[in-house]
């Protein structure tokens, strides 16, 4: 009796390791998600790239030549908020020991610049997710045969970010010119952090340009829990329109205060506070009319992608996706299409069908860019047309797109407007 | 023949007579072999990287034993140090093309520089408030560091240095090789007369003062020491991760050193070598649970300095090893009378 229970023990456990391994037999497409994964930004990382691989998955996988390959995800935390080296070791990890096919992710240009190289030293396609500094991708150009494995999957680079915030100002400015008839006295207040200074520059620069009076620039803390004294210094100075450049928990301190206080200004620019749902709440309701750049809304279609990417994303994750969440579109839009192009994970067969391809993803239309001199920097084109991300404005207690509405970038490009749009409104006790 | 055989022969008498008679001797002797013959074993490049970089922070954390632990000059701003051994051979490498070979020892010269330039007003302060004002120079020269984007990268960084060596078992064996030599001049200046000053200054300055001792210039050469040290570090770091950033001058890379050295036993430069090497490793390791990484990592400090306050090392030696209380000779635990004068140990 013993030996037949042993028997039958063994033989049941024979079956159940063979049943369990039988995925293993299968080659799966590993691709590696590297992010701070216990920060906003590496949970969007993550977000995104279960969604790809999850509706990839059940739609019978990756089609690699004759071969069906599902998607395999491996979780990479870089921790490069606190550590570099976590960031590098991560890196190496995902290369040396999880054997990955790609990677998207990274956040922190400093952590992200040793990754590249690290990526780059295997070879592997790294889509950058998170870092919008331009050197990355200049690279790119300057030593093609190294560095063409990176590609930018989101944001678009510094200078169009800078760019877009003068577009945003810019509408601001023109609806106060016509709805209240006064010149436009524009403030700067930007918080105390580097990333910053090279807007804040551009900004006095281009300002005057546009025909706005610049009344100062304030530089209240990035942590500030009383702004007071700016904002009398702002109301007092006669601004109409405020510029405002904040990431961090000052963004919420500004907002409540000068809506405390009714500064009769505009807040436009950057709020990464006020792209968040938790925003209306943590300002009790004071951040009405604050306007900020996003990349996500909810109910706007910049294309037919959009809006079932973002229902999606909101009922599963209970929020309206970060831009790190594009891992989605780099890995559904960006990767696959062109390993199922070429039938093959090879990197480099990728890469030349990679770089030359234009395509939908739920944000725009992706092109990567040449430079001056036709060199490829698997940059991202910003524009009508392409990428432009969104202008969002809190209206009583709902986060609303505003721009791109009727926007032209220059007098005889076309005109660009999203479905969804509403107007700016201005806040009312500006009309007084 | 002859003659190798005797040198054969001499060398298995001083292993057996000064090495295999102490358990911490074994253990210094293990971690070099095997430190060394590791790419015999394997060659994984991951394994590679986490050793490469425990051998770098390692040096930096005996760097900050040898001005905070020997001579009590406690250091809060030990970044400052690697910072500037990073920054300046990643300029002079990439602005200048000087090789690492050149770029490494400038950059530590750049450190002695630096360690100069902190240590004459440091010397007029004590205890808490040295460790404050040195806790505040790493954050004033990565003010300076973005202050001049042009030359330093601003927030960004010199990234694109050259790498030592493109060949990774060479590239393992430099830095390992480095540091091994670098502990062991670093334990053997411990070892020395002006060890012998560095400790009494931490003891009693004045004691020392009184003996017609010079401690300013002590002092002064501990910085400048430890600077070169951690000087050195930075600059292989900055050449390892081809990027020199902020990140170098961060707080949290100050207080981690201090931690290292706490945890491994201060005033002992094998402390903190031995910290680092269970430490850095150990982080890597639970990468396995990402969410608790560093929750973890605190309680294993927290555990270790509750029940081992004069740090893991010293602890282990103290259980392993007992002192003659007549002639101070070491003898291994088991041992019931002195090996050399024969007293009988407690």
């Amino acid at each position: 009796m013993k030996r037949v229970t042993f028997g039958w023990s063994f033989f049941v456990t024979l079956c159940l390791v063979i049943f369990m391994s039988v995925p293993v037999w299968g080659r799966t497409i590993k691709i590696g998600v590297i992010g701070p994964m216990n920060f906003v930004q590496g949970k969007g990382h993550w977000n995104g790239a279960i969604m790809a691989a999850e509706e990839i998955n059940a739609r019978g996988g990756v089609q690699v030549g004759k071969e069906k390959m599902n998607i395999e995800l491996v979780k990479a935390d870089s921790n490069e908020f606190l550590s570099m080296t976590d960031a590098t070791n991560a890196m190496e990890r995902l290369m040396t020991q999880d054997k990955v096919d790609f990677v998207v992710g990274g956040f922190r240009t400093e952590a992200v610049l040793p990754m590249q190289d690290i990526a780059m030293d295997y070879k592997k396609i790294f889509i950058g997710c998170g870092a919008a500094t331009k050197s990355i991708c200049d690279r790119v150009a300057e030593n093609y045969s190294r560095y063409k494995y990176w590609f930018r999957g989101t944001p678009f680079n510094e200078r169009y970010l800078v760019a877009t915030s003068f577009a945003h100002l810019g509408l601001a400015g023109a609806t106060i010119k016509k709805e209240l008839n006064v010149p436009v006295k524009c403030a700067i207040v930007g918080e105390k952090a580097t990333w910053v200074e090279g807007m804040i520059k551009a900004a006095e620069a281009t300002i005057p340009k546009m025909g706005f009076e610049l009344v100062g620039v304030w530089r209240p803390s990035a942590v500030a829990t009383d702004v007071t004294a700016e904002l009398s210094a702002i109301q007092k100075s006669g601004a109409n329109l405020i510029f405002t450049i904040f990431s961090s928990s000052v963004g919420i301190t500004f907002a409540r205060q000068a809506g405390e206080l009714k500064i009769p200004a505009a807040q436009v620019g950057i709020n990464v506070e006020a792209q968040k749902d938790g925003f209306w709440e943590a300002t009790k309701g004071m951040g009405n009319y604050v306007f900020t750049m996003n990349t996500y809304a909810r109910g706007i279609e910049v294309n037919e992608m959009t809006k079932p990417f973002v229902e999606t994303y909101i009922k599963r994750f209970g929020e309206v996706p970060t831009y790190t969440a594009d891992t989605y579109s780099a890995i559904s839009y960006g990767l696959v299409p062109s390993i199922e192009a070429v039938g093959s994970l090879d990197a480099d067969k990728i890469v030349a069908h990679m770089e030359n391809r234009e395509y939908m993803v739920p944000s725009g239309k992706v092109k990567y860019q040449k430079d001056a001199q036709g060199r490829p920097t698997h940059d991202l084109t910003w524009g009508p047309g392409y990428l432009t991300s969104l202008g969002v404005q809190w209206q009583d207690g709902k986060l609303v797109a505003v721009w791109p509405n009727k926007w032209k970038a220059s007098p005889t490009a076309p005109e660009v407007t999203y479905k969804g749009m509403v107007p700016l409104k201005l806040p009312p006790w500006m009309k007084k | 023949m002859v003659a190798a055989g005797l040198y054969l022969k001499r060398f298995y008498t001083v292993v057996r007579g000064e090495v295999l008679v102490l358990p911490s001797r074994v253990i210094v002797a293990l971690f070099f072999l095997v430190l060394l013959g590791m790419p015999l074993i394997s060659q994984n490049p991951y394994l590679i990287r986490v050793i490469v970089l425990t051998s770098i922070f390692a040096i930096l954390a005996a760097s900050w034993d040898l001005l905070s632990g020997f001579t009590g000059q406690m250091n809060f701003g030990h970044a400052l140090f690697f910072g500037v051994g990073a920054y300046a051979s990643a300029m002079l490498n990439v602005h200048l093309h000087i090789p690492p070979w050149g770029s490494v020892p400038l950059g530590a010269a750049a450190a002695v520089l630096t360690g100069l330039i902190v240590g004459i007003p440091c010397l007029r302060l004590k205890h808490t408030y040295l460790a404050l004002t040195t806790m505040a120079f790493p954050i004033i020269l990565m003010g300076i560091v973005f202050a001049l984007p042009d030359i330093t990268g601003g927030e960004l960084g010199i990234s694109g240095l050259q790498r030592i060596s493109n060949s990774l078992i060479v590239n393992y064996y430099v830095y390992v090789g480095i540091m091994l030599v670098l502990c062991t001049i670093m334990w053997k200046i411990t070892d020395s007369h002006t060890g012998i000053i560095f400790h009494a200054i931490r003891e009693d300055e004045l004691a020392v003062k009184a003996s017609g001792i010079n401690t300013t210039r002590y002092k002064l050469m501990a910085f400048c020491l430890s600077g070169f040290f951690a000087g050195i570090a930075g600059g292989l770091y900055a050449h390892y991760m081809r990027i020199a950033g902020p990140s170098t001058l961060e707080v949290s890379m100050s207080f981690t050193v201090v931690i290292w050295a706490v945890f491994g036993g201060i005033a002992t430069i094998y402390g903190p070598v031995a910290a680092v090497f269970i430490l850095f490793p150990l982080l890597e390791f639970v990468r396995f649970w990402p969410e608790y990484r560093m929750l973890i990592f605190a309680v294993v400090v927290l555990l270790i300095l509750l029940y081992m306050p004069e740090g893991l090392i010293p602890w282990v030696r103290d259980k392993i090893e007992k002192e003659c209380p007549r002639c101070k000779i070491r003898n291994v635990a088991t041992r019931k009378t002195c090996r050399i004068c024969t007293a009988v140990l407690d």
